[in-house]
């Protein structure tokens, strides 16, 4: 039996002038999963989120969502919804009415005979504030109605531009929790992140895209098993010795000095006991010692680092 | 695209406009500003002469609308058009809202259609309610007592009626085709502004334009010669010349403006 794709994307490429926005990138997403799609400001994330909404065309590649051609010519196909960077909605109306709207364009013609904009509403923890208008919305109230917009079209492909960044803490979680339960009932959610702990906390499948092209992709679980060790920053009472003696040590790495004092170090946790017993034998006092990025992030940064200029090594299609 | 997406565009688009303030505030302008003008024309001791028919406003009812048609057809009707479609697209910049239409099921085709449709329903209302509104004044504040042509032959009201309507009927072609003008402004400079303000400017230069020492053929394509195409709708012996040209031009330039609009939403990429 072929499997079902929710989003297939080959080759996509886009120029704006001279600038090369995105460059021959593949994403494919699978029902009931969870994509992050991650890298640094400028990597092109947006951009391709835009092209797989419609909004911008592409100048290469064939796009394929929910097993239907994407058409820029019409609107979104039925079951795909998403939002880019922060959508806005009209100021001078209220939060459930904006939506109210929107599910009139969806209709095409009358409100819907159920309607489920107050639904959606509760979903996303913006019922108590559904009735205000929206010109008095906190970012992170816009960026709850941006998601109840998504989720009235009950979305089986869902495009998400950063959709926790305006939002605190435990409203963050919340929303998180409901993605998760969106995937769980079958529903392809691809998440665009700079954040690596929530893309990590949340998808099981990465895409990282650096430059407008994509310098890795695969399953979290096998990029953390191929992810370098933890990333520590050390202050200690001789940096220079410290440096010296490390060079002997197997399974540490020494990085370029943080900031112009102390010195970056790589290392698993075994690798690290031992050194630091070893600086104590030496008359090295450890003054600090911080974890700096855990090892999908280190792993994250140091692709983008080398992918800086050149062209990746590693370029795989996530699926 | 459907016309049943266009439709209901047209219908959001309508909900949208009768929401915004602007919009609402030139209704009520439309609707009650000739009561104002007539209570000042009445308490003045001078009546406006050099109008046509400003002289008969206080012998006559239905000389009130005719009075504010020579007047709207100066800037009044370019203005009313403009605040309706001049914010129509630039509006959606404004608010950062094309992401969130434009990732809905309806087409951009459809979106235009809708729009347009939509924007030419609001001008079509405030224009009839500034028509009603003047007729209303004219009718309260003063009666309805006949009309003298233009060719001095009395009209009794019922006739004078007929007359009124088919002199604002007139207004509609060049009225639509200022709104086009800021249709088209408002999509390709994505100003509310511009889309406001270029079509105003631009017919107060045609009006100077027309004082202008220069061919009758050039004064007759302009739109705003058309705003006074009616004067020949109210003779006894009607020519329909003026307002055949000013058809023609209006037509030319609500084909050509929403034309280009239509490519240039066609051809955005919503690129933030």
């Amino acid at each position: 039996m072929v499997e079902r794709l929710a989003l297939e994307a080959l080759g996509v490429s886009k120029r704006y002038g001279d600038r090369e926005a995105l460059g021959g990138v593949d994403l494919i997403a699978r029902p009931g999963q969870l994509h992050g799609l991650l890298g640094p400001n400028g990597a092109g994330k947006t951009t391709l989120l835009r092209i797989l909404l419609g909004l911008v065309r592409p100048d290469t590649g064939t796009i394929s969502l929910l097993g239907a051609p994407l058409d820029t010519g019409r609107g979104l196909a039925e079951g795909i919804a998403g939002f880019v960077e922060m959508p806005g909605f009209y100021p001078y109306l209220s939060g459930r009415d904006n939506l109210r709207l929107l599910e009139r364009l969806d209709a095409g013609g009358a409100a819907p005979r159920i309607s489920t904009s107050g639904s959606v509403l509760e979903q996303v923890g913006l019922a108590a504030h559904a009735d205000r208008n929206v010109a008095g919305y906190s970012a992170g109230m816009r960026q709850r109605l941006a998601l109840a917009a998504a989720l009235l079209r009950a979305p089986r492909l869902l495009l998400l531009d950063e959709p926790t960044n305006a939002l605190d803490p435990a409203g963050a979680r919340d929303i998180r929790a409901l993605l998760a339960g969106l995937a769980a009932q079958g529903t392809a959610v691809v998440l665009s992140s700079h954040d690596m702990t929530e893309i990590e906390a949340l998808c099981a499948v990465v895409t990282v895209l650096h430059e407008g092209r994509v310098v890795v992709a695969g399953a979290v679980a096998e990029l953390r098993r191929r992810a370098p060790a933890d990333v520590y920053a050390v202050h200690t009472s001789s940096d220079a010795a410290a440096i010296r003696l490390a060079a002997g040590h197997s399974g540490v790495r020494v990085t370029v000095p943080p900031e112009g004092t102390g010195f970056g170090l790589s290392a698993g946790l075994d690798a690290l006991d031992t050194f630091v017993l070893a600086l104590g034998q030496a008359g090295i006092a450890v003054r600090s010692l911080e974890r700096r990025a855990r090892s999908l992030e280190a792993m994250f940064l140091q692709l983008t680092a080398d992918a800086r200029g050149t062209e990746p090594a590693d370029r795989r299609t996530a699926s | 695209m459907s016309l049943r997406g266009a439709l209901a565009v047209a219908g959001v688009e309508s909900a949208k406009l009768g929401a915004q303030p602007a919009v609402q505030i030139l209704l009520g302008v439309c609707m009650l500003g000739p009561f104002a003008f007539l209570e000042v024309v009445r308490l003045q001791a001078s009546l406006p002469e050099d109008t046509l028919y400003g002289r008969a406003l206080r012998d006559s009812g239905f000389a009130t609308p005719l009075v504010v048609l020579g007047f709207a057809g100066l800037w009044g009707l370019p203005v009313v058009t403009s605040v309706i479609g001049g914010d129509l697209f630039a509006g959606e910049d404004r608010h950062r809202t094309w992401t969130t239409i434009l990732t809905r099921s309806r087409s951009r085709a459809e979106l235009f259609t809708g729009k347009v449709l939509a924007a030419l329903g609001f001008s079509l209302l405030a224009i009839t309610a500034l028509a009603a509104g003047s007729l209303a004044a004219g009718l309260l504040l003063v009666g309805h007592q006949p009309l003298v042509d233009l060719s001095g032959v009395v009209l009794l009201p019922a006739r004078a009626l007929g007359g009124v309507a088919i002199a604002w009927a007139s207004a509609l072609p060049p009225a639509f085709g200022f709104l086009a003008v800021a249709i088209l402004v408002s999509a390709a400079t994505r100003s509310g502004a511009a889309g406001v303000g270029v079509p105003v400017v631009a017919a107060l230069l045609m009006q100077l334009l027309a004082l202008a020492d220069g061919a009758d053929t050039f004064r007759r394509l302009q739109m705003t010669s058309a705003f006074g195409a009616w004067h020949g709708l109210l003779q006894e012996h009607r020519y329909y010349r003026p307002l055949i040209d000013g058809a023609a031009v209006s037509v030319t330039c609500v084909v050509v403006c929403l034309a280009l609009a239509y490519r240039a939403l066609q051809r955005r990429d919503i690129a933030g």
